[in-house]
């Protein structure tokens, strides 16, 4: 029976098949491709040899296993869509994820790192780090959390009482926009508490520069919309994101848009998986944006296409800015910069002047410049001549990074700023922060060394120089001696050959990760003592809130305990704390108060995040994290099929647990979310919106600069106010003689009068000025109008500067980069004399090609957490660099070739670095660029560092990172660095 | 009565592979063993790329049921076509077969032998008991047994990948043609792999690279 | 019995002048020679999911069909 051949395959259904066959190999699938691409000859490694079928770890069919599954609701921790996912746990392993359909952020949906989730809680063969480690004689050895405590604790000590070459500032903390938003700011805290502002994390290097360009703009330095508002607009320019890659799930969103006719334009030097999606697509050079954005505006400008209602009721500066785009701008000059024709960027005016409303959506291709501070402000420019911000369906969709970015930066550990944005250098900042953390401000004073409180501290782009400039170029007392790398890569900071000096002349190096991250390994690579590696729950093994780039907050629940020994990172904080002698400011414990309660958690006692939750409402008046208690957000998360999901409204409900009326909410009461909970503010789903009640979520510009300027108005013109407001011209920020002048002060309670009377919206912590106001229909922070000149920067109207290291000598000596900078943020900052010397060494000859860098879907910002889940390891198993056809023909060079990418930058024995990747032979990129995703570390020049990992901790798969070659460049206001645009050769290996 | 089916949409896929890994999570497919693959066409060309999402298509007429040596193959009364791994030999016929590609082979012991065939089961485990520990070791998870639908189709990341009853598939595809309007729209499913090419039918596939 | 055998065969071919054959492999779920597989319907539904009545196909593909809905998101959307 046996080895026959089945009776009944007839012939008819062979002709059928034969067809079936013929058209699909015909049309569709080029069939050895996808046969190299499947797993069976593309080399499955050693992995699956001796693996059964099912890896069957602790994950049992559903009914065969013992015990109730519980269903934990989470949010992704890959990116800042927010999606939310719904975990079983059963007996306390996470079993099985499911999609949340009801939610109206993803409606179920994943991309690849999502729907693998789950591998987080999979313990058998984990790469994770287990238990603390500390490196001695060059090898990782296992030790107790206790010796972990005291030993770093000992030295961090000895530093700081270094009378010579110590003291608070040597030590930096690089942060973490993986941590929740209670932990970000407790880290702020904990950090302020040492007596420091060197503190930072991801964002610097990611939206710094929108951060400060958009917020000097016009007020609140974040997203403008929602993803979900795209479904509104008429047209979405992404220039600068790989949304397909960075932010698969806002896909959803434009897809849709576009399949109800809203036009998609992608401008990007490689055709993107985006870009194969869009209605237009325009390949520019990298680095030359800011060119790109006025040749559009010429055009807009040229055919009168511009809102000038909308421009004189609601914009300063926008003659000037015209002045100078119909000057410098015009088509020759764009396309001489930029690549450009005359007719693609007009084609691109002419789509985005007809459909309105629309969106310019931005991630890293804009930020990560020498002059990206211009570069967003042009985007903005662009927006406001269009009338497209501060309505629905327009605006700056600013794609956030990680899935808490936006929260990490409004709340976090920032060195200019305190939590909500109150910056270090106002002395009345820390007087509020000092009230509401319930601790003795004179004590704080004393923490600092003097005169550095009011001074922002150096960031996590050049903690290398703190480390190795001379010490009398600086300015602080010490140069760096301790770093804590908690939760970032070091492989996303440029300049990574110089990061290994800097490793090399460390007095301790403490790494707080799940991972042991490239830090265990480089720092391995170079010593042979002195760093210490601390096991850290993920963010899936603890509870707290994330805020998603549309500013809307969710609350994860606690899917599992923190696996193996690790800890969660408040708990390490509060831990540390305790040995560095801070414990009780820490959590607010003062004559008999204490603000955050102690609960227990796996390994000890740790803070609240409930509780820390509530202190963040009690203090961010300035950017609305006020209303949202996690009462409040927690209801959101049980009810999310309440929301709607293009405007993100909740037409009506109550919560069943709670009793909680959620109608009129907004998901997530994304911020400002103004005042205390109780009066049940809704949260602004679209800032800057006039056409909505203040207490529905409506808008103005915020009075952030004064009300004139050279005796121009700086305020609304009149008529322009959000609906239904008391005042109908522009007015400045509220405080209490405002109050008072407008009669409206004896609407206070008594009790808040006590507390508003000498204060602002921004400090009365009642919040009694702020419920006023909008109980008016006005605006806490004013009305005012949006700035196109921001006066206070180096380059007020924008300006084409082009990239330290140019591929075009020609256009440096017409558009130059800025001059040197003695100090900035306590750092000697080169711009001119490293172009200059470019240029001079014909740096541009000997590296002819433009290297970018960006995103992958697989993996995400450093990646080794991402590549040591084998479920998207085995995905993208090697670094590899795009190049042109012709560019690899004309060396040589043939697809999945071995190659050599050399770049300017400097080993310590002065030869050039170079990375050994794999050719990706593309028309992706054009004959003149290449293109390294960032994601990888492992290799170093060529070298596997598998051996410098503590074992059995190395990622699954490793490789070259690309910043290890990328070059010096700096933003002039943020210190973000230039990644996306240097010089590099590429050479077969 | 339901026939189960897939199908993608080629205007929504961006390869963002949240399918892959869906499956693999689901499943816990081990590494060297693809149940559903992404597949980009005129990989980095302007105008011409296309991504789709490929696993077994549950054909109507299975060719790897035709010419399995041992009849290992069955169709279930919701149209779902599953093997019995303990009558398979994993001689891979059905791999030359199948015009998708979709058999798999795992490796089996140190030699590389080719083990037993696996496939996409569209989350329907195989001839063991439903839902038992049995079934999932060999087959994954059976997800029609708990009353939902593959986890890549529920999962991806744009709605582009369609799985489940072929009526309401087609519904569900007909209302987005309806409102993106008929220009443009391309799906790639039963009907495209067995009915006659459309009009305007892309050319052959140029040599793609794929990303490694 | 060669009678017989031409019989049945004039019976399958009348059966396919009245309906169109749709599929070249019929179902056999249960009927084939390997180990037999049951509906999935006819298990019990789990606590945390979609329900239907046991051993009611038409009452799952109900359900099926409710949650194939998760896919299309007009219909959250336009909900």
């Amino acid at each position: 029976m046996l080895l026959t051949r089945k009776a009944n395959a007839g012939v008819t259904s062979q002709s059928r098949l034969a067809r079936g066959l013929n058209g699909v190999l015909g049309r569709t699938i080029d069939r050895r491709t996808f046969l190299k691409r499947s797993g069976i000859t593309a080399g499955a490694g050693a992995l699956a040899a001796h693996l059964p079928f099912s890896m069957m770890g602790e994950a049992k069919a559903a009914e065969a296993a013992e015990g109730k599954i519980e269903v934990k609701r989470t949010v992704c921790t890959h990116c800042s869509v927010g999606c939310a996912i719904d975990a079983h746990v059963q007996n306390g392993v996470w079993i099985r994820q499911e999609p949340v359909f009801d939610s109206p952020l993803n409606l179920g949906a994943h991309c690849a790192k999502g729907a693998s989730i789950r591998e987080h809680g999979i313990t058998h063969d984990s790469h994770r780090l287990k238990y603390p480690m500390k490196l001695e004689g060059g090898k990782w050895k296992r030790i107790s959390w206790d010796t972990a405590y005291d030993e770093i604790s000992k030295k961090l000590l000895a530093i700081r009482d270094d009378k010579e070459k110590g003291g608070p500032d040597a030590l930096f903390v690089v942060g973490s926009s993986k941590h929740n938003n209670e932990q970000s700011y407790l880290l702020r805290k904990w950090v302020s508490l040492w007596g420091t502002n060197n503190c930072d994390h991801q964002a610097r290097i990611c939206h710094s520069t929108t951060v400060a360009g958009v917020a000097q703009t016009w007020g609140y330095g974040a997203m403008t919309n929602s993803y979900n508002d795209e479904q509104n607009s008429k047209s979405m320019m992404f220039l600068g994101s790989n949304a397909a890659e960075a932010h698969p799930v806002s896909m959803l969103h434009t897809l849709h848009a576009k399949e109800n006719g809203a036009k998609v334009i992608v401008v990007d030097p490689r055709y993107t998986r985006t870009a194969a999606k869009a209605d237009i697509y325009v390949r520019h050079r990298s680095g030359s944006d800011v060119a790109f954005l006025f040749g559009v505006l010429y055009h807009v400008f040229k055919n009168g296409w511009e809102d000038k209602q909308y421009i004189h009721d609601r914009v300063y500066g926008m003659d000037k800015v015209r002045e100078e785009v119909m000057a410098k701008w015009t088509p020759d000059k764009v396309t001489e910069v930029t690549g450009v024709s005359e007719a693609e960027v007009a084609n691109v005016a002419k789509t985005l002047a007809e459909n309105r409303p629309g969106f310019i959506i931005w991630a890293m291709g804009q930020t990560q410049h020498t002059n990206a501070n211009a570069i967003v402000r042009a985007s903005n420019i662009l927006m406001l001549a269009l009338g497209n911000v501060g309505r629905s369906g327009g605006g700056c969709n600013i794609y956030r990074g990680h899935d808490n970015v936006q929260g990490a930066t409004d709340i976090g550990p920032n060195p200019d700023t305190l939590p909500g944005y109150y910056p270090v250098a106002v002395p009345g900042a820390w007087a509020h922060w000092s009230r509401v953390w319930n601790v003795d401000p004179k004590w704080i004073a004393g923490r600092y060394a003097p005169g550095m409180q009011g001074k922002p501290g150096t960031t996590v782009s050049r903690w290398i120089d703190g480390v190795l400039e001379k010490n009398d170029a600086i300015d602080q007392g010490p140069n760096l001696r301790a770093i804590f790398y908690w939760g970032h890569a070091p492989n996303s900071q440029s300049r990574g050959s110089e990061m290994i000096e800097a490793m090399k002349k460390l007095d301790l190096m403490v790494v707080l990760d799940p991972y042991p991250s490239a830090s265990a390994a480089m720092f391995a690579m170079v010593r042979k003592d002195g760093a210490y590696l601390l096991p850290v729950a993920t963010q899936l093994e603890t509870e707290g809130s994330a805020t998603a780039s549309n500013r809307s907050l969710q609350w994860r629940e606690k899917v599992i305990d923190p696996l193996f020994e690790s800890r969660t990172d408040h708990m390490i904080m509060y831990q540390l704390a305790e040995k560095l002698g801070f414990a009780d400011q820490f959590v607010g414990k003062k004559d008999g108060k204490q603000n955050i309660r102690l609960v227990k958690g796996k390994g000890g006692m740790e803070p609240s995040m409930e509780d820390t939750l509530r202190e963040v409402n009690r203090g961010c008046w300035t950017i609305g994290y006020t209303g949202q208690s996690p009462e409040r957000l927690q209801a959101h998360m049980r009810n999310m099929h309440l929301f709607d999901v293009k405007s993100l409204r909740c037409k009506g409900g109550k919560d069943a647990k709670t009793g909680y009326d959620m109608t009129g909410d907004y998901f997530g009461l994304p911020w400002p979310c103004y005042g205390t909970a109780a009066i049940k503010h809704p949260g602004t789903p679209n800032l800057y919106d006039t056409s909505k009640h203040s207490m529905d979520g409506g808008h103005t510009f915020r009075a952030l600069f004064g009300v004139e300027k050279d005796g121009v108005n700086l305020l609304a013109e009149d008529g322009v106010h959000s609906k239904g407001s008391d005042i109908t011209t522009g007015y400045p920020q509220f405080d209490h003689v405002l109050l008072k002048k407008l009669g409206w002060w004896d609407e206070l309670t008594d009790e808040e009068k006590k507390e508003a009377e000498g204060k602002l919206w921004t400090n009365d912590l009642s919040g009694g000025i702020q419920r006023v106001a909008m109980k008016h229909g006005c605006s806490a922070f004013g009305n005012a109008k949006a700035r196109a000149i921001v006066w206070n920067f180096p380059d007020g109207i924008p300006q084409h500067r082009e990239p330290l290291f140019s591929p075009r000598p020609d256009l440096v000596a017409k558009y130059p980069t800025h001059d040197d900078v003695k100090v900035l943020w306590r750092l000697p900052t080169m711009f001119k004399s490293v172009q200059d010397k470019a240029v001079k060494e014909e740096m541009h000859k000997k590296f002819p090609l433009i290297l970018t860098s960006g995103r992958l879907v697989e993996y995400e910002g450093g990646g080794e957490e991402t590549r040591s889940n084998p479920w998207l390891a085995e995905l993208m198993q090697d670094n590899f660099v795009e190049i042109n056809p012709i560019t690899a023909s004309q060396r040589h060079i043939k697809n999945g070739d071995f190659v050599w990418v050399s770049t300017p930058g400097k080993n310590a024995d002065g030869s050039h670095v170079k990375l050994k990747v794999k050719a990706l032979v593309t028309e992706r990129v054009g004959p003149d660029t290449c293109f390294i995703p960032f994601h990888f570390s492992g290799w170093w020049q060529g070298q596997d560092m598998l051996a410098y990992y503590p074992e059995g901790a190395a990622p699954i798969v490793r490789g070259e990172a690309v910043n290890t070659a990328t070059t010096y460049g700096y933003d002039r206001v943020t210190m973000m660095q230039e990644t996306k645009t240097t010089l590099c050769q590429v050479a077969k290996a | 009565m339901a026939r189960m089916k897939f199908l993608v949409d080629a205007e929504r896929c961006i390869e963002c592979n949240g399918c892959v890994t869906a499956c693999k999570n689901e499943n816990e497919v081990p590494w060297g063993v693809n149940r559903r693959k992404v597949v980009t066409i005129n990989d980095g060309v302007v105008g011409a790329e296309k991504s789709l999402s490929v696993a077994c298509m549950h054909c109507s007429d299975a060719p790897c049921m035709a010419v399995c040596p041992v009849d290992c193959f069955y169709r279930t009364d919701d149209g779902v076509v599953l093997h019995d791994k303990d009558l398979c030999i994993g001689c891979g016929y059905c791999f030359y077969a199948c015009p998708f590609g979709a058999p798999q082979f795992p490796q089996a012991g140190a030699f590389g032998l080719r083990g037993k065939m696996d496939k996409c089961t569209f989350c329907a485990g195989g001839p063991e008991a439903d839902r038992s520990d049995a079934e999932f070791k060999k087959y994954g998870r059976n997800r029609l047994a708990e009353g939902k639908l593959p986890a890549c189709a529920e999962m991806c990341s744009t709605k582009a990948l369609l799985g489940g009853d072929g009526d309401v598939i087609a519904d569900i595809y007909r209302e987005r043609v309806a409102r993106r309007g008929v220009k443009g729209a391309e799906a790639w499913g039963w009907g495209t792999a067995y009915g006659p090419p459309p009009k305007g039918a892309a050319p052959a596939a140029a040599p793609a690279g794929g990303k490694s | 019995m060669r009678s017989i055998a031409l019989i049945a065969a004039a019976l399958v071919a009348l059966a396919g002048c009245m309906e169109i054959e749709q599929t070249a492999t019929p179902s056999r779920q249960g009927k084939y020679q390997g180990k037999p597989d049951s509906t999935p319907w006819s298990n019990q539904p789990l606590a945390a999911g979609p329900q239907w009545k046991q051993g009611d196909r038409a009452s799952w593909e109900e359900q099926i069909k409710k949650r194939q809905l998760g896919q299309h998101e007009h219909r959250r959307i336009y909900q």
